[in-house]
C-alpha cells in the first residue's frame, strides 16, 4: 500500500485553527472600494477597475498568521469574507444587508468576543462586529442607488423571459417565485488565471509591456487602438497595484520578524519578506517564491471579482520545476517541501465566504471552487508527467481529509501504477476525491469539439465543479445565469407527454407536444421530447447568451487579463473576447431519470402492453396517489439505465445524444462552442423538489438522478455494470465535464488486492471510452442515512467473502451490525 | 433431449473475494452439507423456495392482499406489523406484514409472481449453459484488465453435474479464468472431470478431525481430503477457505492441523494462499427468509483471534489473508 508521510505540528495546528474557523464578515475591502468609487466618479468600467483595485492594495491589511509559510488574504482577519458593493452587494431590491438582518431580527447574538455570532447551529459558523455593521450603513447610503448588472439585466429582460421562468423549466425564474434567484448573479470569472505566466514572468515584465505600448501610442490612438488603449492603461494601473501588493506583505512579514523573539520563526519571516519582495516584480526562482507568486496572484485576482470560482490549474506542473531544482541545489528536503504544500492548500482554505444559510445547505459547506489539477500528460511531448508534487498533492489531500479543493487527477494510458494506488488510497480517505479524469478521451475532446490546438488540449485543467478549460488561455464560463444553471431535463420530460404543461405550476408554454396518451409508440414519445428539448434547451441558452452581452459590457477584469493568454497581444479585456479561446457551456443533471421514464412507458405500454398510456399518464398527473400497485410493478419489472442492459441503455444514449445535438446549435458573440456538460453541480435533490412526479415511479419531491449516474438504487448490479451503461455513449461530446459517482464498500478497498481491482476496473472503463469517475468508499455516515432512507440506497451491496446481500433487506440490527463491521474496516 | 440446465440462485457481478481480480460469481443451488452457520441457507436444498423480506414488504393494505388471494393453499396470513420511521423518530407508517405458513407452502410461486416490490420472490432460477455463459460474461473487459473471471459458487457446485462442467469448458472456450468454490465433497470423477476448466479452487476446509466435521456439518471429511491431495497432486491450483467458527474450529490445534495438511499434503505449488473467514452472523436475515425456525447466532471472533489463527498459519510458511 502507499505509505503517507507524518504530519508537522504546524501542519497539525493550521489545520485545527481551520478546521474550527469563524468566519468574519470584513467591511474593509467594501470600505476602500466604496471610497475609491465616490471618488472616480464617472470614470469608465475597466479604468475604474484597475484605480478601485490599486487602492485596495495599497490600503488593505496584510495579515501574517503566526505559523503561517505561505501568506496571503481577503482582510483583517485570517478567516476574514469580504463584501463586494460593486457587485450589487447592497444594490436594488435588498433593503438590508441580509446580515444585518439577522443581527437586527435577533439570531445573531452578541458573544463575549464583542461579535454577533451566527447561531450554533450555523453551518458554517461567521460573526460580524458592530462596527462593521455602522460602516455597512454608511457603505448602503452611496450603493442603494447605483446600478449594477443584475439590475441591469433584470431591467432588460428580453420578450421571451416570461415564458421561459413561466415553465419554471430551468433556473431562470421571476421575481416572487420560489428559488429565484436574479436572471445575472454570478460574476464572471469561472476558469483558470494564468499562474503559470505570473511565477515565470512576474508584474514588473507585464507593466513594462503595457507602458511600452502606451509610450509608443502617445498621442496616436487610432483605429482599434483607441479601444486597446484603456486596456493597456488598465493593466499598467493594475500590475503596479499587485507590485504593491506583493510588496507590502513584505513589509508585513518584515515588521512582524522584527518583533518576533522565537529565531527559528524571525528568520523563517525574514526570508519569507526577502522572497515576497522578490516576487513583487520578478519571476520566482525557487519553490518556495513559485508557492508564494502562485498564492499572491490568487489573493490579488479574487480580489477583483466577487466569488471568481478560480481554478488553480496545473498545480504539480507549474511548481515541479522549481521544485527540481532546489533539490538538485540541496537548498531543500521533500519533507520540508511537503509541508509547503500542505500549508499552500490549508491557505486556500481561509478563503471562504460567509453565504446564506440557504446556499450552505444546497451547495454543501466549504468549497472555495478552486478547483486544482494534477497528473496528466506534458504539453509539448504528450510523455505522462506525473512528478512528486503530483504524489504531494494527494498526500496533502488525504492526510488532511482536505475536501476542499476539489482535486481532479489526470490520467493517461502511461500513467504509473503507483499513482493509480495512491489515487484509490485518497478516494478511501476523503471520499469523492480525487476526481478521476482520462486525458485518452478529453485531450482529442477537446480537439475536436472546441478547436484547441494539440498543445493547448494537453494543457487543460478542470474548474468548479466538472468543467474542461484550457490553462490561462482560455475564458471558458462567464456564467451570466443563476448559481447550478441549467435546464431542468425531467420538467422538460413531463411537459413533453403533457402537452407542453408544467404538471407542478399549470403553465402552458408556446409549445403543444400533445399527451401521452395520444401517443401511439414510442417514437412519438420521444418525438415529443425532441420538440419540448430544443424548445427549453435553447430559449435557456439565449437567456445565458443575452445576459452574458449586457454583463460583458460591465464586468472588465484586468487583474485577471494580465495573466490570460491572447489579451496581452490582442490588446483587449477577458470580457472583450481577448482570450486566446473563448467557450461557454452548461450541464443537464438527471439525464437518467429521463431515460428511464422513456424506458417506462417503452416497457410498460408498447412492448409488454402491461398497462395503457393513459393509466400511465393518470399515475404519473396524480403523482402516484392510487396508482401504488402500478408504481410498484413499474419500479419492479422495467429495465433500468445502468445495470448494462442494452433494453434499457439505449434510451440513456438516446436522450444524451439529444443534449448534445441542441448544444450544437448554440452560440454567442464571443463564442462559438456551447459546451454540454453532465454533471450535477449537487443539485439534483433540489431540482427534485420542484419536479413533478415522472414515469419511472418517481414521486414530488424525490431527488431526480445525480449527474451522469443512473437513478439512485436502480443499478443493481454493481460499478462495472454502472460503467457499461455509462460508456454507451461518446463521451468525447461532453467537454463541459461528466460527473460520475461509484460507491465501493470498504471491504472492496481494505488491502493491495482490493486497491489494484479498483485500479483495473478504472482502466477498463477509460479503455472503453469513460471519462470521468469518482469513488466514495461507504462510510458509517452513509449506512445510517440508507438506514433512515431505503428508497434511495437500494443498491447499497454489503460484500463480505462469499456473501452478498443488500443493505436495505436487512433488518435494522443486523444494518448495526454492518456498521459496526464498517467501522472496524476504516479504522 | 431437452436442453441441460441448471438451478442457479444469484449471479454476482463485480465480485472481489472470489479468486483473482474482478469476478461474476455464479452461485448454484444444492449443497449436501448442512454448516449450522451456512451464510447462505438458501444455497443448501435444490428446490426452488419461496423466500420473503420482511423489509421490502409494503403491507397488505397497499397492495390488497394480493398474496394472500393468490395462495391456492392458503398458506399466507397476516403477520407481524412495521413501524416505518421517519428522520425526524416519528411514525411514517405502520405496515401489515404477512407470514408464510411453511407447512402448507409447496414454493409454487404464485404469489411471487404479483408481488412488485419482490417481498416474496422464488430464489433459484434455472439457465441453459448458453443463457448463463452469456450473463456470466457480461464483464469481460473487467476481467481483462484485472486477471479476474468468472467464479462458479455454490451450494456444492459439484452437485450440479454436469451441468457445472459444460458452464466451465464454454467459459474456458472464451478465454475466460474460472474459479471454482467448492467443498470437494463429491466423487473423485467429478473433480477429475472439472480440473481442466479450472484454473483455480476456492477449497473450504471446515475441520481437520473426522469426527467433529461429521458431526457438525454432517457429512465426512475424509472424501474432501482425499480429493484435495488427489487433485493436488495432479497439479491442480487452490486458494484455501477456512471460516473460523467459535466454539468449532477456532482453536490453535485445528489450525495447526489445517495448515500443516496444506503445507505438507496439498504443497506450496497447490497453495496459492489460505482465506481466514471470520464467522459473521449474517446468514440469520437470510436464513429467516426461508424458515421460521429460529437459528442461533453466535459471537464473531475478535480481530485478535483472527490475528493469532493468521500467525499461526503463516509459521508454515503459507500466504494468508482475512476477510
Amino acid at each position: 500500500m502507499y505509505k503517507f508521510r507524518e504530519i508537522t505540528p504546524r501542519v497539525a495546528d493550521y489545520r485545527y485553527q481551520i478546521r474550527n474557523r469563524v468566519l468574519t464578515y470584513d467591511s474593509e475591502r467594501g470600505e476602500i472600494i466604496t471610497e475609491a468609487y465616490k471618488r472616480l466618479g464617472a470614470m469608465i468600467p475597466i479604468l475604474k477597475k484597475a484605480y478601485a483595485q490599486h487602492d485596495w492594495a495599497e490600503k488593505c491589511t496584510c495579515f501574517i498568521g503566526d505559523t503561517e509559510l505561505i501568506v496571503g488574504g481577503k482582510g483583517k482577519y485570517m478567516f476574514s469574507s469580504s463584501g463586494y458593493p460593486e457587485c450589487g452587494e447592497f444594490g436594488g431590491s435588498m433593503n438590508d444587508h441580509w446580515i444585518a438582518g439577522l443581527v437586527k431580527s435577533g439570531l445573531w447574538k452578541m458573544q463575549d468576543d464583542g461579535f454577533y455570532h451566527s447561531p450554533d447551529t450555523a453551518l458554517a459558523p461567521a460573526r460580524i462586529h458592530p462596527d462593521t455593521l455602522k460602516k455597512m450603513d454608511e457603505m448602503k447610503e452611496y450603493w442603494k442607488d447605483k446600478e449594477n448588472t443584475s439590475d441591469r439585466v433584470t431591467a432588460s429582460l428580453p420578450d421571451f423571459y416570461e415564458e421561459l421562468a413561466g415553465t419554471a423549466a430551468t433556473s431562470y425564474l421571476m421575481p416572487g417565485q420560489p428559488g429565484f434567484i436574479p436572471p445575472y448573479s454570478l460574476p464572471l470569472g469561472h476558469l483558470v488565471a494564468g499562474y503559470k505566466k505570473i511565477i515565470n514572468t512576474g508584474y514588473r515584465a507585464i507593466y513594462d509591456e503595457a507602458t511600452a505600448w502606451l509610450d509608443a501610442h502617445y498621442g496616436k490612438l487610432f483605429g482599434q487602438d483607441a479601444k486597446k488603449y484603456s486596456f493597456y492603461k488598465a493593466i499598467q494601473i493594475t500590475a503596479d497595484a499587485a507590485m504593491i501588493f506583493v510588496k507590502r506583505y513584505g513589509d508585513a512579514c518584515k515588521a512582524k520578524a522584527a518583533e518576533c523573539t522565537d529565531e527559528k520563526r524571525k528568520a523563517e519571516l525574514e526570508r519569507m519578506a526577502e522572497d515576497l519582495y522578490w516576487i513583487s516584480e520578478k519571476p520566482a526562482t525557487t519553490f518556495r517564491q513559485c508557492l508564494q507568486a502562485y498564492m499572491s496572484y490568487q489573493v490579488f485576482h479574487i480580489a477583483e471579482t466577487s466569488n471568481p470560482s478560480a481554478a488553480l490549474g496545473r498545480f504539480d506542473q507549474y511548481t515541479w520545476p522549481f521544485l527540481k531544482k532546489d533539490l538538485e541545489e540541496g537548498t531543500i528536503t521533500m519533507d520540508e517541501a511537503q509541508e509547503l504544500v500542505d500549508m499552500f492548500f490549508l491557505k486556500a482554505n481561509c478563503f471562504y465566504g460567509i453565504a446564506p444559510e440557504v446556499v450552505a445547505d444546497t451547495t454543501g459547506v466549504g468549497n472555495t471552487w478552486q478547483h486544482t489539477t494534477i497528473g496528466g500528460v506534458d504539453p509539448k511531448t504528450g510523455e505522462d508527467a506525473t512528478n512528486p508534487v503530483t504524489y504531494m498533492v494527494l498526500e496533502t489531500v488525504a492526510r488532511l481529509e482536505l475536501h476542499d479543493p476539489t482535486i481532479s487527477l489526470r490520467f493517461n494510458k502511461n500513467t504509473p501504477d503507483e499513482l493509480w494506488s495512491c489515487a484509490v488510497e485518497t478516494s478511501k480517505m476523503v471520499g469523492g476525491l480525487p476526481l478521476y479524469q482520462n486525458d485518452e478521451v478529453i485531450i482529442p475532446g477537446l480537439i475536436k469539439e472546441v478547436g484547441f490546438s494539440l498543445e493547448d488540449a494537453r494543457d487543460y485543467g478542470i474548474i468548479g465543479c466538472q468543467e474542461i478549460v484550457g490553462c490561462g488561455n482560455d475564458f471558458p464560463a462567464p456564467n451570466g445565469c443563476p448559481p447550478h444553471g441549467s435546464a431542468f431535463w425531467s420538467i422538460i420530460f413531463d411537459m413533453a407527454i403533457n402537452n407542453g404543461i408544467n404538471p407542478l405550476n399549470g403553465y402552458q408554454c408556446r409549445l403543444h407536444t400533445g399527451y401521452l396518451y395520444e401517443m401511439e409508440n414510442i417514437e412519438q414519445v420521444r418525438d415529443a421530447v425532441r420538440k419540448m428539448g430544443y424548445y427549453i434547451q435553447q430559449m435557456f441558452a439565449s437567456m445565458h447568451c443575452y445576459a452574458e452581452e449586457i454583463a460583458l459590457a460591465d464586468n472588465c477584469q484586468p487583474a485577471l487579463s494580465m495573466s490570460v493568454e491572447g489579451c496581452m497581444e490582442s490588446g483587449l479585456d477577458v470580457s472583450w473576447g481577448g482570450a486566446k479561446y473563448n467557450s461557454f457551456g452548461c450541464t443537464a443533471t438527471g439525464l437518467s431519470t429521463v431515460a428511464d421514464s422513456l424506458n417506462t412507458i417503452k416497457y410498460m405500454c408498447f412492448d409488454k402492453k402491461l398497462c395503457t398510456t393513459r393509466e400511465l399518464y393518470d399515475a404519473v398527473m396524480a403523482n402516484w396517489e392510487g396508482y401504488e400497485d402500478l408504481r410498484e410493478q413499474v419500479k419492479s419489472v422495467v429495465p433500468h439505465y445502468g445495470n448494462g442492459d442494452p433494453y434499457a441503455d439505449v434510451e440513456g444514449k438516446w436522450i444524451n445524444d439529444l443534449y448534445y445535438e441542441i448544444c450544437q446549435t448554440v452560440s454567442s458573440s464571443r463564442s462559438k462552442v456551447y459546451k454540454s456538460g453532465l454533471y450535477g453541480a449537487s443539485d439534483h435533490i433540489r431540482q427534485g423538489r420542484i419536479t413533478w412526479a415522472t414515469p419511472d415511479g418517481r414521486k414530488l419531491g424525490d431527488p431526480i438522478a445525480d449527474g451522469s449516474s443512473p437513478v439512485q438504487g436502480f443499478d443493481k448490479n454493481g460499478p462495472t455494470a454502472v460503467f457499461t451503461s455509462c460508456a454507451c455513449y461518446d463521451h468525447h461530446h461532453y467537454m463541459d465535464g461528466i460527473a460520475l459517482n461509484l460507491r465501493l464498500h470498504p471491504s472492496v478497498v481494505s488491502n493491495d488486492e482490493g486497491i489494484a481491482k479498483v485500479v483495473a476496473m478504472t482502466k477498463a472503463y477509460f479503455a472503453n471510452g469513460g471519462m470521468e469517475t469518482q469513488y466514495n468508499v461507504v462510510d458509517t455516515a452513509t449506512l445510517r442515512k440508507a438506514q433512515e432512507d431505503p428508497s434511495a440506497y437500494k443498491d447499497l451491496v454489503v460484500r463480505i467473502a462469499g456473501y452478498s446481500a443488500y443493505f436495505v433487506d436487512m433488518s435494522k440490527d443486523l444494518q448495526n451490525d454492518i456498521i459496526a463491521r464498517t467501522e472496524n474496516q476504516l479504522g | 433431449m431437452a436442453e441441460l440446465t441448471g438451478r442457479v440462485y444469484d449471479i454476482q457481478p463485480f465480485s472481489v473475494h472470489d479468486g483473482p481480480g474482478i469476478r461474476t460469481t455464479v452461485f448454484l443451488k444444492g449443497c449436501p452439507l448442512r454448516c449450522p452457520w451456512c451464510h447462505s441457507p438458501e444455497s443448501q436444498l435444490f428446490e426452488p423456495q419461496l423466500s420473503w423480506i420482511a423489509m421490502r414488504c409494503v403491507g397488505t393494505d397497499q397492495c390488497k392482499d394480493k398474496c394472500i388471494k393468490a395462495c391456492p393453499k392458503n398458506a399466507i396470513e397476516y403477520g407481524e406489523t412495521r413501524k416505518d420511521m421517519n428522520e425526524d423518530g416519528t411514525v411514517k407508517s405502520i405496515v401489515q406484514q404477512i407470514h408464510v405458513k411453511r407447512d402448507l407452502c409447496d414454493n409454487c410461486g404464485k404469489c411471487a409472481e404479483l408481488c412488485y416490490p419482490k417481498a416474496l420472490y422464488i430464489c433459484g432460477e434455472d439457465y441453459t449453459v448458453d443463457a448463463l455463459v452469456k450473463k456470466a460474461m457480461k464483464d469481460k473487459a473487467y476481467f481483462d484488465s484485472s486477471g479476474g473471471g468468472v467464479t462458479i459458487s455454490g451450494g456444492e457446485a459439484l452437485s450440479q453435474m454436469p451441468f457445472t462442467l459444460e458452464v466451465l469448458k464454454k467459459l474456458k472456450e472464451k478465454g475466460v479464468h474460472t474459479a471454482l468454490d467448492t467443498t470437494f465433497f463429491t466423487p473423485w470423477e467429478n473433480v477429475e472431470a472439472v480440473m481442466p476448466y479450472v484454473d483455480v479452487f476456492l477449497l473450504d476446509l471446515k475441520h481437520m478431525d473426522n469426527e467433529k466435521h461429521l458431526g457438525m456439518v454432517k457429512v465426512p471429511n475424509t472424501v474432501i481430503l482425499e480429493n484435495a491431495v488427489k487433485a493436488a497432486k495432479a497439479g491442480a491450483r487452490f486458494e484455501i477457505r477456512v471460516p473460523i467458527i467459535p466454539m468449532f474450529n477456532d482453536n490453535d490445534e485445528n489450525m495447526h492441523a489445517t495448515a500443516k495438511f496444506c503445507k505438507e499434503q496439498l504443497g506450496d505449488e497447490a497453495v496459492e494462499f489460505v482465506q481466514l473467514l471470520p464467522y459473521h452472523s449474517l446468514g440469520v436475515t437470510k436464513h429467516l427468509r426461508i424458515s421460521d425456525t429460529p437459528v442461533a447466532a453466535a459471537v464473531p471472533p475478535s480481530a485478535e483471534k483472527m490475528e493469532h489463527m493468521k500467525e499461526i498459519t503463516e509459521s508454515y510458511g503459507l500466504k494468508v489473508v482475512i476477510y
